[in-house]
């Protein structure tokens, strides 16, 4: 996969995890995922249209997603109710947007589609696409950047 | 303060955290709608002061419930609030008629400045 496909990406997750979570994350080392694989205990995906096309997930632990949530809603988040979902779905699509952003200044115009939340380890196959996967410690546990893309011929 | 604000945003994590902000600044007549076709017969029904709007929603996305909005009511205060901060998606929401383009994440203060600016 082209890396400047997934650039963007870690960039965004980088900046808005700052900016969200007040702590600087650290980066892991990059590593390839087959593409069928099993997923986190909580992931945020999102499918990605355009002049790039295929699928990112942010995957967490449970206790990682409550944490998450927790700091977002500025209250503590015990379980993993709606609107803890929707917070970290959000956390999701403004790592996105901002990716977008990079993306479309590099050149390529794409589109997201709105997050779904997975609940629950699944497999998870990202069809004819290995994806990369950059872990990122927010200080509040790991975000699991996967990133599976390929341009449009 | 009595102004009343219409948060429109699909997400029920930002709807709480942008109510929760405007409390914080004294804010406290605030309503919602959760894609842009609530907030048109939101906005019809209680002509609020001024209108946080989302762009990408079911139902109606944000920059036509602003073209909609506008063709009723022209003097209606739209500033988009949204994490795709793309230029051209920018440039479509000033021209539909917001006053202002506030990219998620944002500091609470951001939020102050721009509702403050166009509340007076």
């Amino acid at each position: 996969m082209n890396v400047d496909y997934i650039n963007p990406f870690v960039a965004a997750s980088f900046s808005v995890l700052e900016m969200v979570l007040s702590k600087t994350p650290v980066k892991g080392n990059l590593t390839v995922q087959p593409d069928v694989f099993t997923s986190h205990k909580c992931n945020v995906v999102f499918g990605v249209t355009g002049q790039v096309s295929g699928s990112v997930i942010y995957g967490m632990s449970g206790p990682t997603a409550l944490q998450i949530a927790t700091i977002m809603l500025d209250e503590p988040v015990k379980l993993f109710d709606k609107l803890a979902a929707s917070a970290i779905a959000e956390l999701g699509n403004m790592i996105c947007g901002n990716a977008l952003q990079h993306l479309s200044e590099a050149g390529y115009q794409c589109d997201i589609t709105p997050p779904t939340i997975v609940h629950g380890q699944a497999q998870i196959c990202t069809l004819s696409c290995p994806a990369l996967v950059m872990p990122i410690e927010t200080g509040y546990g790991k975000v699991y950047l996967t990133v599976g893309l390929k341009g449009r011929k | 303060m009595s102004k009343k604000i219409l948060i429109t945003d699909d997400t029920m994590f930002m709807r709480f955290n942008l109510r929760k902000i405007l409390l914080s600044f004294g804010y406290t007549d605030v309503l919602e709608a959760s894609n842009g076709q609530e907030a048109v017969e939101q906005y019809d029904a209680h002509l609020p002061d001024l209108v946080l709007m989302d762009i990408t929603m079911p139902v109606m996305d944000g920059i036509s419930a602003v073209r909609a909005i506008k063709a009723n009511h022209p003097d209606a205060k739209v500033i988009m609030c949204s994490a795709m901060g793309q230029k051209n998606m920018i440039i479509e929401a000033i021209q539909a008629g917001a006053k202002d383009f506030i990219v998620k994440p944002f500091q609470p203060d951001r939020i102050k400045e721009s509702v403050s600016k166009f509340l007076g």
